[in-house]
Order: C-alpha cells, then sequence, then structure tokens
C-alpha cells in the first residue's frame, strides 16, 4: 500500500477514536426559521402587565421568576423584589440557560422599557424557549402604574378605572413600604428564587397559533 | 447553526445553487478517480479492482465521522437532517437491481452522468435506461408496488441504539471493519492483477 493510503486510513482512525469520546446525538438547541420567529414576535401574548406582575409579587406566586436584563450596575440602583439580574449578553452563557429549560416557573422580563426586554426575549424565541414573557413598559411602566400611582380624573372614572386605582395604590403601599423615612426606593429585596433544579423542556405548543 | 435549509437560513434557490456546486464538485472527482471507465466499477464485482468500493467507503466513513464531530461542536444539528424509514425487503430487490445494472452496464448513476459528459456514448445509452427504470416506476408506483413497498417495515433504523452502544464507539467499529475490508480487497486484487499481463492491465484502463 502506498504512503497516501496509510495516512488516510491513519486519519479515519484517528477520527473513529476521537468519536468513542464524544456524546450520542441529541438535538441541540433550535435556531427558529425567520417564518415562524416573525409569527411570535407579531404575537402580543408574551406582554404581562405591571399590575399583573405587582399582583403575583404580593400574592407571593411561587411560580414567578422575575428577570432583571439590564446591567449589574442599574440592578444595584433599583430593582423589583425578588428579580433575579441576568444582563441581556449573559443570558445563554453558562448555567444562566437552566432557568429557561424548564416549565415550572413563569419567567417575566423586564428592562427600563419594553425594548431591551424584547430583545431578550426575542433571542431566548430563536433558540427555542418558549413561553417567557415580557413586562409591558418595563420599569417606566412600573414607577408610574405601581409606586406612584395617580388618581384618574373624575369625569374618566369608570368602575374598572377605581378599582385599578385602588390596586395600584395597595400596590404601591406594599412596594414602597410604609416607612417612617417615606422613601420611595423600596430597597428590601426579596431573595431571588433558587436556580430551579427541573429541567424539563418547555412543551412546544400544539396546534393553534404557536 | 446548520443546517442550513430545514431551519430556513438560506433561501430554497440558494440550497439549489449549493446543490449544484456540490454535484459539479462530486462528478469532477468521480472522473478524477477514473469513475467513468466503465471497467472500474465493474472490477469490483470481478475482484481484480477495489477503488470504487474504497473510494465509497471513504467517503461515507469521513462524512459519518464530520457529522458527529461537528454535532457534538454544536455547528450541524443531526437530527434535522432527512433519513428515510427502513422497509428491508423492497431495499433488498432494489439493492440487487442496482448491483445488476452496475455489473452489466458498469456504471452507477453517478458515474454515468459524469461519463456522458465525457461523450461516452454508452453511459447515454445508460441514462436512457435509468429514465426508463425511473419513468416506469412512477407511472406503476401505486398500482403495482404498493404491497411490495410496505413489506418488511423496520421504522427509522439505529444500529448503534440496536445493539445497545454509543453512537462514538459504534464508529469506531464501523471505521475498524472497514478499514479491515481495504486490506482484504487489496490482497484480493493484487492476486487479481499478478495474474494478468500488461496488456490485459492496459486493456483494463487500471
Amino acid at each position: 500500500m502506498k504512503r497516501r493510503e496509510f495516512l488516510i486510513i491513519g486519519l479515519l482512525v484517528l477520527g473513529g477514536f476521537v468519536s468513542i469520546f464524544l456524546n450520542d446525538i441529541k438535538p441541540l438547541p433550535k435556531i427558529i426559521g425567520a417564518k415562524s420567529l416573525l409569527h411570535e414576535v407579531n404575537e402580543q401574548g408574551r406582554y404581562i402587565s405591571t399590575d399583573e406582575v405587582a399582583r403575583m409579587i404580593m400574592e407571593n406566586d411561587p411560580s414567578l421568576l422575575l428577570i432583571d436584563v439590564r446591567s449589574p450596575e442599574e440592578f444595584k440602583k433599583y430593582s423589583i423584589q425578588g428579580a433575579l439580574n441576568i444582563p441581556s449578553d449573559k443570558l445563554l452563557k453558562g448555567n444562566n440557560k437552566d432557568y429557561f429549560n424548564q416549565d415550572a416557573y413563569t419567567i417575566v422580563l423586564y428592562s427600563n422599557g419594553s425594548s431591551a426586554a424584547d430583545q431578550a426575549w426575542l433571542m431566548l424565541a430563536s433558540y427555542g424557549y418558549k413561553g417567557n414573557k415580557v413586562m409591558k413598559g418595563g420599569l417606566n411602566a412600573w414607577y408610574k402604574n405601581i409606586l406612584n400611582p395617580q388618581k384618574p380624573e373624575n369625569d374618566k372614572l369608570t368602575a374598572t378605572l377605581e378599582k385599578q386605582y385602588l390596586f395600584r395604590k395597595g400596590a404601591q403601599i406594599f412596594f414602597t413600604g410604609i416607612q417612617v423615612s417615606g422613601t420611595s426606593s423600596g430597597k428590601s429585596k426579596a431573595k431571588a428564587p433558587s436556580k430551579p433544579i427541573i429541567k424539563h423542556k418547555k412543551k412546544e405548543v400544539t396546534g393553534g397559533c404557536g | 447553526m446548520g443546517p442550513l435549509y430545514p431551519q430556513e437560513l438560506i433561501n430554497p434557490e440558494y440550497n439549489l445553487l449549493i446543490g449544484f456546486f456540490i454535484g459539479i464538485g462530486f462528478g469532477f472527482i468521480l472522473e478524477a478517480a477514473g469513475f467513468t471507465n466503465t471497467r472500474k466499477l465493474a472490477g469490483v464485482f470481478y475482484g481484480y479492482d477495489a477503488t470504487v468500493i474504497k473510494v465509497f467507503f471513504t467517503a461515507a466513513i469521513t462524512a459519518l465521522i464530520g457529522l458527529f464531530i461537528l454535532h457534538n461542536m454544536g455547528v450541524i444539528d443531526v437530527t434535522l437532517t432527512f433519513y428515510p424509514k427502513t422497509f428491508w425487503i423492497p431495499t433488498l430487490i432494489g439493492g440487487a437491481i442496482m448491483g445488476l445494472g452496475f455489473i452489466i452496464g458498469g456504471f452507477c448513476p453517478g458515474t454515468s452522468l459524469s461519463a456522458a459528459a465525457t461523450g461516452k456514448i454508452d453511459a447515454w445509452a445508460f441514462i436512457s435506461g435509468v429514465l426508463i427504470g425511473i419513468f416506469g416506476f412512477i407511472f406503476t408506483y401505486d398500482s403495482l408496488w404498493e404491497a411490495l413497498r410496505k413489506t418488511g417495515k423496520l421504522g427509522k433504523v439505529d444500529i448503534a441504539q440496536w445493539l445497545g452502544i454509543k453512537e462514538g464507539l459504534f464508529i469506531f467499529l464501523l471505521v475498524i471493519v472497514t478499514v479491515v475490508a481495504f486490506v482484504v480487497f487489496q490482497k484480493w486484487q493484487n492476486s487479481w492483477t499478478n495474474k494478468m499481463d500488461a496488456s490485459d492491465l492496459d486493456d483494463l484502463g487500471l
């Protein structure tokens, strides 16, 4: 046999030998196609209102996992209690993926407005992590609606609006704390929920509008 | 990242274009390896030339190892590529018919196209036969072959899973089997060609 044949055989055997130490084939995290991604983006179901988030926190809903996608500096200045800080660029790095690779928690992303959280949501969606939520309006809306709610004008006051206002007023007391000093920074943060251990992949949406 | 087309990362048009260039490359390699010579392919069946076996097995094993390593590196998701379900009885019959065609014609479908491109008339005749076979099968697909098509159903077969061993180990074993087969075939080929004299070899185009 020629030298070249020995070289080829050697390479094949080397490749086969390397293969022994590699893992079995399992589906990789999916990158969703452009079409279905566009569909997901147009779907408004990803938004969750500030009131809904406030209600879940006040009711101590154990399934809520708030994720702050802003930078750690911004997170230190103010964050919603119980929130976990994972900056956008670190969402899929290291063990952070484990947060999204489960279906025990309702994940709510937030940033200052909606767009940074939306981008984070889009990134997760493109890797096939479905069912995550975005807090509509972000912290700006949070401040306006929850921390500093304005009483609706009397001529516009309907039963629903009044109910909403009363809820927000209650939430304001809950989040800003009835403190003697009267600070509204709400620095008392609840302990962040520990990392979920359950690693079930989020269920694929079947039928209907995915 | 990959595969590109099933994940809609490229257009169908680009998909065809890439296929076109790969096809040209494939044809070029077939010609360069001498496969447009009918005696080369028929030689596998008579035992005087093992080139075809070596080339195709090397290609298959290279693709196997390459895809397996790339999948493990997260570059290509092999689970998104298509492979058909196995129906072993029709596969066996089809394989026998195809093998017979190889011996009679001295081409496989790919090499016949390369040979036709180099101007070999017997390749054009072979392609006509291939087309007659294809269209004959298409038009009798439902009427004649319905029952045969569904016999021997095995579903999606994964030999490594069936043996209960790791996929990587299976690949290694397959490489070893292939290398041993290469050596055996080479010995067989040598014992044949040793008996031939120069004019015989010249005649065969080896």
